[in-house]
């Protein structure tokens, strides 16, 4: 299954340029517990990479070698040019929010947002500023002098949003960003996410929300068992998935009966009849609909889905 | 890009223990600790007020709480040996576990290491936060030691009658009450540091409190067993009636330095273990 990865980047230009974060060979045990196998993994530069899979599928794990908080067992890490013990080099340019907002209790969010911004290397002279455009970007200015301790699921994970956010950033890294936000909370971070794009920034988002993914990323992977089943473009991945027709009509056996005799695979379907991929063209299959006398509503190219995909990629290994 | 290449990895240490100090002073815990050991000497103060002021009462108790009665400035001496027992070492084990412990806690640890902050750097960061502590606890039980001592007992002019039963000046007073509070900061660092290791390990801060103070009663329980007097030099605790000696004239140096070294050693053992495992830990 770990053949098919990386698909249609190109990557081969210069180490350090081309791609934001790349992982080679990546393993990580825990005991006996296999969490990454052998990942082999680019992020684009200036990609927005969805990284997909069940829970517990090495999700977090991988973010979390990726920015050095774990050891790999095996294999190599490289974030924005730095490898090894100088993996840290690369952190003041990377934002993350790693599983959940971690803040004190006891001080308002922008307290909290103020220690932070301490110990932010890129960020020099008064600190306040920053901390209140952040707290503006989340939508948290009005709750910035409110207890971290009264804050509610979204509002945390906003918190958390904005400590990511505090300097211009070259990766931002966003492990389940979503958790526990309203849909405006929703919208925010797909807005956020595109602002980061549009700035230039590489974003790795880690979901298990497949709309939120198809809506703001431009790359996926998909983790299962710590295994990468798949990586890239996620046009390419969708196109490749993409293919058939669907059509609607009120005589769905006559229409079976037709296509099969024309040659085309035909099977029942929601809404008709569907018809995967075959010898036969579009114009070919409506000619043999009418020429049989079966009454066509409607015929169109069947759209894949981010969800079919990936229940195709998940489903089809277990 | 190569200003990028050029900026600093890691925000200046100043800032760093600036934001540190800040955050620990902020804990409402560690406010509650200072206002509870600031009535230590309170306490006593309104004890021997109650039993027996200057002038009054029986003074033939022996002990260190009936030489404050006549004796203003012994009060802070005895106020500090009294909260080195407990109250002094929890609030700096409390300290510690809240450095790391507490931070892996609440997921902010975290967000230090990816900032980043250096991992030794963030030792000697959170060095500087317990160390803070340490530092103002002392001299909260010193501070209001003395000034309880002037109101309560007033003392003549100022003066002290050690235990000796000399009498020294308020100057050379006051320079005793200073050395007590000074070994004290070196003794709680000891505890500190160890704390530190401790909370180096874990995610829950109550294991560091629980292992501090089980490590006093270990230590009391071992140091009252006379067959392993032999262990006595290397326990940290044995040295801790040492406080007292300041009130004897002339000042005896034995105890304080050897207890102050033992203390160095257990502070240079405990921060070396939590370098050694924060290097190490997951974040």
């Amino acid at each position: 299954m770990t053949a098919a990865t990386s698909a249609p980047q190109p990557v081969t230009a210069a180490p350090g340029d081309a791609v934001a974060a790349r992982v080679r060979g990546l393993r990580k045990t825990f005991g006996a517990t296999v969490a990454i196998d052998d990942v082999d993994l680019d992020v684009p530069a200036g990609a927005v990479l969805g990284m997909l899979g069940p829970n517990g599928s090495g999700k977090t794990t991988l973010i979390r070698m990726l920015l050095g908080l774990t050891r790999p067992t095996a294999g190599t890490v490289e974030l924005l040019g730095h490898t090894g013990w100088d993996l840290a080099a690369a952190l003041p340019d990377v934002g993350a929010l790693v599983e959940g907002p971690g803040f004190h209790p006891f001080l308002t969010g922008r307290d909290n947002l103020l220690r932070c911004a301490a110990a932010e290397p890129r960020l020099v002279g008064d600190a306040r500023g920053p901390v209140d455009a952040a707290l503006e970007r989340v939508g948290l200015a009005d709750a910035a002098r409110r207890r971290y301790r009264g804050y509610s699921l979204g509002m945390k994970q906003r918190l958390g949003l904005a400590a990511a956010l505090l300097v211009p950033r070259r990766l931002v890294v966003l492990d389940e960003p979503t958790n526990g936000l309203d849909p405006a909370g929703t919208r925010d971070v797909r807005r956020v996410v595109a602002e980061l794009r549009d700035a230039g920034a590489t974003v790795l988002l880690s979901s298990h929300l497949l709309a939120e993914v198809e809506a703001v990323c431009s790359h996926v992977a998909v983790l299962q068992t710590g295994t990468l089943l798949v990586a890239g473009e996620l046009a390419a991945l969708l196109d490749a998935d993409a293919g058939g027709l669907v059509v609607s009509t009120p005589d769905v056996d006559d229409a079976i009966a037709a296509l099969r005799a024309a040659g085309a695979p035909a099977h029942r379907a929601e809404g008709g009849v569907a018809v995967p991929p075959g010898p036969l063209e579009a114009p070919q299959i409506v000619a043999a609909l009418v020429g049989a006398g079966v009454a066509v509503w409607e015929v169109h190219r069947r759209r894949a889905h981010l969800e079919e995909l990936f229940a195709r990629l998940t489903e089809e290994d277990a | 890009m190569t200003t990028v290449e050029q900026a600093r990895t890691t925000a200046p240490f100043g800032r760093l223990a600036a934001a540190e100090v800040r955050w620990v002073l902020r804990r409402p815990r560690t406010l509650v600790l200072f206002a509870l050991l600031a009535l230590v000497p309170v306490a006593i103060g309104v004890g021997i007020a109650l039993t027996g002021g200057p002038g009054g009462g029986d003074r033939d108790g022996p002990g260190l709480v009936a030489a404050v009665a006549g004796n203003g400035l012994v009060l802070p001496i005895a106020a500090l040996s009294l909260a080195l027992a407990l109250l002094l070492p929890l609030t700096v084990a409390t300290a510690a576990a809240d450095a790391l412990a507490g931070e892996a806690a609440h997921s902010t640890l975290r967000g230090l290491l990816l900032a980043p902050v250096g991992r030794t750097r963030l030792v000697a960061m959170k060095g500087v936060g317990v160390l803070t502590v340490a530092v103002v606890a002392v001299l909260a039980v010193a501070v209001v030691g003395v000034v309880t001592g002037w109101i309560v007992v007033g003392g003549p002019s100022g003066t002290m009658i050690t235990l000796s039963g000399t009498t020294l000046g308020l100057g050379e007073a006051l320079g005793r009450v200073a050395l007590v509070a000074g070994w004290t900061i070196v003794q709680l660092l000891a505890v500190a540091a160890v704390a530190l290791a401790v909370s180096a390990f874990t995610e829950h801060p109550l294991v560091v409190l629980a292992a501090v103070l089980g490590g006093l009663i270990v230590f009391g329980v071992l140091a009252a067993i006379p067959s392993l007097e032999w262990l006595q030099p290397l326990l940290l605790t044995s040295g801790w009636g040492a406080g007292t000696d300041a009130l004897r004239d002339p000042l005896p140096l034995d105890g304080l330095a050897s207890s102050t070294l033992r203390a160095l050693v257990y502070l240079v053992l405990g921060a070396a273990v939590t370098v050694w495992r924060m290097r190490r830990r997951d974040g």
